[in-house]
């Protein structure tokens, strides 16, 4: 279930359908997170082709499957997207939230528009954080007070999230009394 | 009006069988830039009423010596064109805004694409000398008829050459528009500008085919049209107001001393929304929602009239 965002830049991830206008559809998900689109999938009846960023598993995933490692993402999306037709949709599932803004920033480079992009619900709540002190990016946040791995500062994970680098803010916490230290709290 | 400029008629000509360009300078000052895509409002003072229309600057938006806008002269209309194609001469002194922009280019567009259709070359007229600054990737699809519009042929060829596609009703075939939008490339950004018809065929093609809808940009030349005479009772400063069949609700308004923030005069950006307590509108603009529409509690006065022969507003 997604939390019922308290800041307005906290992203909603809205019920997806199939537009049968479009021409091309995408279809990409990080390893472990096809089955989120896979009905969806199934459901497109037209041009349509299925990218995995990771390794094959053993989820049942549809024969002709492409895959592409975290690092090539880049790379490969970055021309793949370039080159689609105007009328293209591309469908996003991933473990992370990060993730899926990272395809959504690939593909708006690459001249799409934002609403192109169809985002489904993260599977998991893991956080990317951004440090507002010292500007360094941890993955895999899921606890607020979360210490930051680049500057050593107690940071208060906040809903507010920037789309530009996928990630959520982290202020520090005990600014005024280092000895300050409250207490740890599962993020939603 | 928000800070009025004064403003020499320094030249007026004729730009197409039905279109006269004005070329205005600064009466005291300066002109500052503006970005492409901005309009100017300028007042008329008719015998009866003053009216209010807004014109793109077909300048190059660097030049601060003069504004030049062109206008159409359209009878069916309420009497601005007429007034400035009749009652203007050079050597006047006229009243404008500041320009506004309401329709600038999206510079993250990989592609730029512009549909033209008579005096809506206006527009891209201060668009083309910044895209060429810049060595942006343009086309422009210009849609005429050669016995009333037409405007800038010549100049645009040499200026753009080949980026240039006119289509003449009169004498060459029509625009493939279709066509043209299934050949655009990923990132191409459509701009138009031109009369509703136009407009619609490319946003009712653009649904029909899949094209990102928050790529389709597009500005009407949207002076308000004339409608039925009805009476504005406004609660907060107890007036009633007549509304005449040519004059708009904002119009009116404002020769009543009632000022309503306003930007776009044509119904789409949303600035002079106003509250309705009771009476029928009927909604003209582009601005509120289906249900803002249906609902019946605010009117776009710029536009906007009353089907009733009585509106309440709360202002
Ligand atoms: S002035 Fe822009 S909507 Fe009325």
């Amino acid at each position: 279930m997604q939390p019922v965002p308290s800041i307005k830049s906290r992203p909603v991830y809205e019920d997806i359908g199939i537009d049968p206008a479009v021409q091309k559809h995408l279809f990409i998900a990080q390893t472990g997170s096809f089955d989120k689109l896979a009905k969806l999938y199934q459901a497109c009846p037209s041009d349509k082709s299925c990218w995995i960023v990771g390794d094959d598993t053993q989820e049942s995933l549809p024969d002709n499957s492409r895959f592409v490692s975290q690092d090539g993402i880049d790379t490969v999306f970055g021309e793949q997207f370039a080159d689609l037709p105007i009328s293209s949709h591309i469908y996003v599932a991933g473990q992370n939230e990060s993730f899926l803004w990272d395809i959504h920033n690939l593909a708006t480079r690459a001249g799409l528009a934002s609403e192109q992009v169809k985002m489904f619900e993260p599977v998991t709540n893991q956080r990317r954080l951004f440090c507002t002190h010292c500007y360094t990016l941890t993955e895999g946040v899921t606890h607020s007070p979360y210490e930051c791995p680049g500057c050593g500062r107690l940071l208060l994970v906040r809903d507010h999230f920037s789309r530009i680098h996928a990630a959520y803010v982290g202020v520090i916490i005990n600014a005024e009394d280092p000895n300050d230290i409250p207490e740890t709290e599962e993020l939603s | 009006m928000s800070a009025a400029m004064k403003v020499h008629v320094s030249a007026i000509r004729k730009v197409a069988p039905t279109i006269k360009e004005f070329i205005l300078t600064p009466a005291d000052g300066e002109f500052f830039p503006f970005s492409p895509g901005s309009h100017i409002v300028v007042e008329m003072q008719t015998d009866s009423k003053t009216i209010r229309n807004a014109y793109s600057l077909l300048s190059d938006p660097m030049d601060n010596r003069q504004y030049r806008i062109a206008v159409r002269l359209q009878p069916e209309s309420r009497g601005g064109s007429e007034f400035m194609h009749h009652e203007v001469h050079e050597g006047d002194e006229l009243t404008i805004t500041p320009p506004n922009n309401l329709f600038s280019p999206d510079w993250r567009a990989k592609k730029h694409v512009f549909f033209a259709g008579g005096v809506g070359i206006t527009p891209f007229m201060s668009y083309i000398p910044e895209m060429l600054r810049r060595g942006a990737d343009f086309e422009l699809h210009y849609m005429y008829r050669s016995t009333q519009t037409g405007a800038y042929v010549e100049a645009l060829r040499d200026l753009i050459g080949e980026r240039l596609h006119t289509y003449d009703s009169i004498t060459s075939s029509r625009a493939e528009i279709a066509d043209i939008m299934a050949h655009c490339p990923q990132g191409t950004h459509l701009y138009i500008c031109g009369p509703e018809s136009l407009i619609d065929t490319v946003r009712y093609r653009g649904q029909q085919t899949g094209w990102p809808a928050s790529h389709i940009h597009y500005e009407a030349f949207a002076a308000p049209k004339p409608g039925k005479p009805f009476v504005a009772e406004l609660k907060k400063s107890g007036k009633t107001i007549y509304v005449p069949e040519d004059q708009s609700l904002l119009e009116a308004l404002e020769a009543n001393e009632v000022e309503i923030p306003n930007l776009c005069r044509g119904g789409v950006c949303g600035q002079c929304r106003s509250p309705v307590l009771d009476g029928d509108i009927e909604h003209r603009d582009e601005f509120l929602s289906e249900k803002e529409k249906s609902d019946n509690r605010c009117i776009m006065p710029c536009v906007s009239r009353a089907k009733s022969s009585r509106l309440h507003l709360d202002i």
